[in-house]
Parts: structure tokens; sequence; C-alpha cells
């Protein structure tokens, strides 16, 4: 438990004391949230609505991505990662501290690009705070988890920032599927759907474990 | 030229056995397919069930050994079982293929569209999607214990897309154009032993196929470092 303490907490020092990974993400979802509304046919409007959710969740699918990728690509710096390998610890925890201080800094992201696709899509957000903070939560819980376990496996491949995406979204539909179902729920009616959120434990609880126990293979140094 | 090691290998020996059982199914599984009764309402594209069918088994067995080989690779790191582990991947990805090609060609004939986005296609689409980036992975890798040790634990995870895949259909809730599971009684009369020969000749054809491959890898393991093992 301290393991994964200590690495979130370093994650986030570091995250803190620079900024530059919460900046790119934040930019990019709401770069991404303004080629929606070109793309859109009628644009990023309250006629579109019936959209958002999908498209909420694109630009979280995105933003997640450019972070993970940074996670992993900063610890190749000075070797670090070859420092934290070393260290006599069990190798699942420091997958939980990862994971953790992802989810953290996604976190943030989401709320933000949340709070702006709520304004241009003329969502109310404000009824459902609570309920969509807990559907984002267990997507993201999903997403970062397996997202950490193959950042660290992209970064060390060739074209490391192709291999990432190309890993991840296949495996993330299930993810998807659930998170997506449920903010669609919510948005349309204000009425958490059990199906979708089953479906998202379920997928979080998969992934978080089976990542826990093969971790320790993916730090090979 | 000497024989090399890989000549006595049990894989080597095992290729005429699994050969010769694949040609005897096949020809029996298309005596059987001939003989089968007409649907009813489909007419003679029905019959394409007893190719599609087998090949997604196939494709599923190819897939779990992968996963099985994969969990005992880092169980004992021995590289026979990475080797097994992406024969078994590629050899899953031609039956994967075949299913989404033979699927559309009977759905043409039957629901009238090339493409729809039905739930246990859609999933059929994502397994395929999930085993080209395992193959992709191993490709992009550097260094053979590397490459297997990620191999292995994205073949891990992608495993469980299986019972995503073969219980798509309920948890979508029925609104599919995929008929029931078997154990839901979707087969008509007459249809039972050339769908069962159908489903062994396809599994069969796999293990051929996964032998080839696997002494394939064996031969290409043994140019680049001539170490005698047990598929050898």
């Amino acid at each position: 438990m301290s393991v994964l303490l200590a690495i979130l907490w370093k994650d986030l020092v570091t995250e803190w004391r620079s900024r530059d990974r919460i900046t790119a993400m934040l930019l990019f979802s709401l770069l991404v949230v303004m080629v929606f509304h070109f793309s859109l046919p009628g644009g990023a409007t309250r006629e579109t609505q019936a959209s958002a959710p999908g498209l909420l969740w694109i630009a979280y699918v995105f933003a997640a991505l450019l972070g993970l990728n940074r996670s992993f690509s900063l610890e190749l710096e000075n070797d670090a990662l070859a420092g934290i390998a070393l260290s006599p610890v069990d190798r699942g925890w420091i997958f939980l501290g990862k994971t953790a201080a992802n989810w953290a800094v996604l976190g943030v992201a989401q709320a933000i690009t949340g709070c702006v696709f709520a304004l241009v899509f003329d969502l109310d957000l404000a009824a459902v705070a609570f309920r969509l903070a807990l559907v984002v939560g267990l997507g993201s819980l999903g997403l970062c988890s397996i997202g950490t376990l193959f950042a660290a496996v992209a970064v060390r491949t060739r074209f490391r920032e192709v291999m990432l995406p190309l890993l991840l979204l296949p495996l993330l539909i299930p993810v998807l599927l659930g998170a997506v179902r449920a903010t669609a729920g919510l948005l349309e009616n204000g009425t958490l759907a059990g199906g979708p959120v089953q479906l998202l434990l379920v997928t979080d609880a998969i992934y978080l474990i089976v990542s826990f126990l093969v971790f320790d293979y993916v730090l090979d140094e | 030229m000497p024989p090399s090691p890989a000549a006595t290998s049990w894989i080597r020996r095992s290729l005429v056995p699994s050969g010769l059982a694949l040609a005897v199914l096949a020809i029996l599984w298309i005596v059987l397919v001939a003989r089968a009764p007409l649907d009813g309402m489909q007419g003679v594209i029905q019959k394409i069930l007893y190719v599609h069918v087998p090949c997604a088994f196939s494709a599923y067995a190819g897939f779990i050994v992968t996963a099985l080989c994969s969990a005992l690779y880092l169980w004992s790191n021995d590289e026979r079982l990475d080797r097994l582990a992406a024969a078994s991947a590629e050899v899953g990805v031609v039956f994967c293929t075949l299913v989404i090609l033979t699927g559309p060609i009977w759905a043409k004939g039957t629901w009238g569209h090339w493409w729809a986005w039905d739930p246990r296609l859609t999933v059929t689409l994502l397994l395929w999607f999930i085993y080209l980036a395992y193959l992709l992975l191993r490709s992009f890798t550097e260094g053979s214990a590397r490459t297997a040790r990620f191999a292995a634990v994205y073949g891990i995870a992608a495993v469980f897309a299986i019972p995503l895949n073969y219980f798509a259909i309920e948890l979508f809730g029925g609104a599919a154009m995929h008929p029931d599971n078997l154990e839901r009684g979707s087969l008509g009369t007459g249809m039972g032993w050339p769908f069962a020969v159908g489903a062994l000749t396809g599994l069969a054809a796999y293990l051929h196929l996964l032998l080839l491959r696997a002494d394939l890898e064996a031969l290409r393991a043994e140019a680049v470092h001539p170490d005698p093992g047990w598929d050898r």
C-alpha cells in the first residue's frame, strides 16, 4: 500500500511541478470538441445533443491516450523505469500507483472537458453531476488500468506512439460500451441504468486484477 | 546434408497423422454437407453454416490456446510455449478472417445486406482487430524474450473478448440477427451430424495448421541458436 502511495505521490508531484501533461491533455480534448463542432452536420449544439455521450467519451479516450503514453515515456528518461523495476517491492503495487496517478490526472482533464461539453451542447449536467462523476470514474478506471499496463508495453516497442492506440482501443470496447450507454441514459432521463454499470464493474474488475497480476512481466529491466 | 534435429521432433512426426485425420474428416464432411437437408426458408445458401461456424470454433480454439500458452510461458519461461502461442494466434487470425469473409456472403443472401452492425458480427470484428494488434505487437518489439513477454501479457488480456463474443447475443438483449447459441436448440433436424463433423474438421484443420506453423517456428529458432529442445 505504501508503494502505491509513494508512486502516486511521485507522479502527482512531478505533474504538479511541470503541469505539461495535463495542459496537453486538456488542450487536445478541447481541440477535439472544436473538431466535433465542425464535423457534425448541425454543429455542436442543443440539436445534436443525442451524440454528446459518444463524442464525450471519444474526447476522453484521446486525452487518456496522450496522458498514458507520456506517463511512461517520462520514466524512460534517465532510465527511471529501470530504477523503479529494481526496487524490492511487489510490482503489482507499482502498477496500482501508476494507475491511480493516471486516473487522477485524467479525472481533472475529464471534469473540465465535461463542463465545456455541457456548455456547447447545452446539457444540464448539474442535476446528474454526482452520478455522472461515478460513471466517468468507473469508465476511466477500466481505461487507466488496462491503459497503464499497455503504456508500459508500448513505450518499449518501435513506433511507440502508434502502438498504444492499436493495442488499447480494441480492448477498450467493453468499457466504452458500458460507459457510453450509462452516460447516455443519465443525460436522457437522469437515471442510472443497471446493465451498463454492471458491465463497467465487471470489466473494471477483470482488467484491474489481470493487469495487477501480469505487470510483473512487463517491467523486465 | 545431414538430417536436421527437427526431422525427429514430435511436432514433425505428428504432421502426417494430423494431415490424414484432416483428409478423412474433410471427405466425410463434404459428403454429409452434400446430403444435408435444404433449409426450408433460406435454401442452399444456408449450407454455408457448415463452413462459417466451424471456422468460428477454430478461431476461438486458436485464441484460447494462445492465452493458455501465454500464461504457461509467463509461469515457466519456456520459449517453446511462446512459439506455440504465436503460431496459434496466427492460425486463429486466419480462421477469424474466414468467418468475417463467409459471414457477408451468407448475410447478403438471407439478410439482404453485406454488412449489419449485429452484436456478434461487431464483436467478431473486434476479436479480429485484437489479434491483429497481437501480431503487430510481436513484430514491433525488439528482443525475443521481451517480445515473448509483451505478447504473452497481451494474449492473456485479449482472451476476455471471447466470452464477450460467445455471449454477445444475450448480452445485447437479443436484438441480434444471428440465431441463438447451440444449447438453445437452434439447429434444424438432420443438420446435427454435418454440423458436428464440420466442427471436427475445422478443429482438425486448425490443429494441422498449428503444427505446420509451430514446426516452422522451431526451425527458425534452431537456425538462430541451435540447441535441442522438446519441440525439435
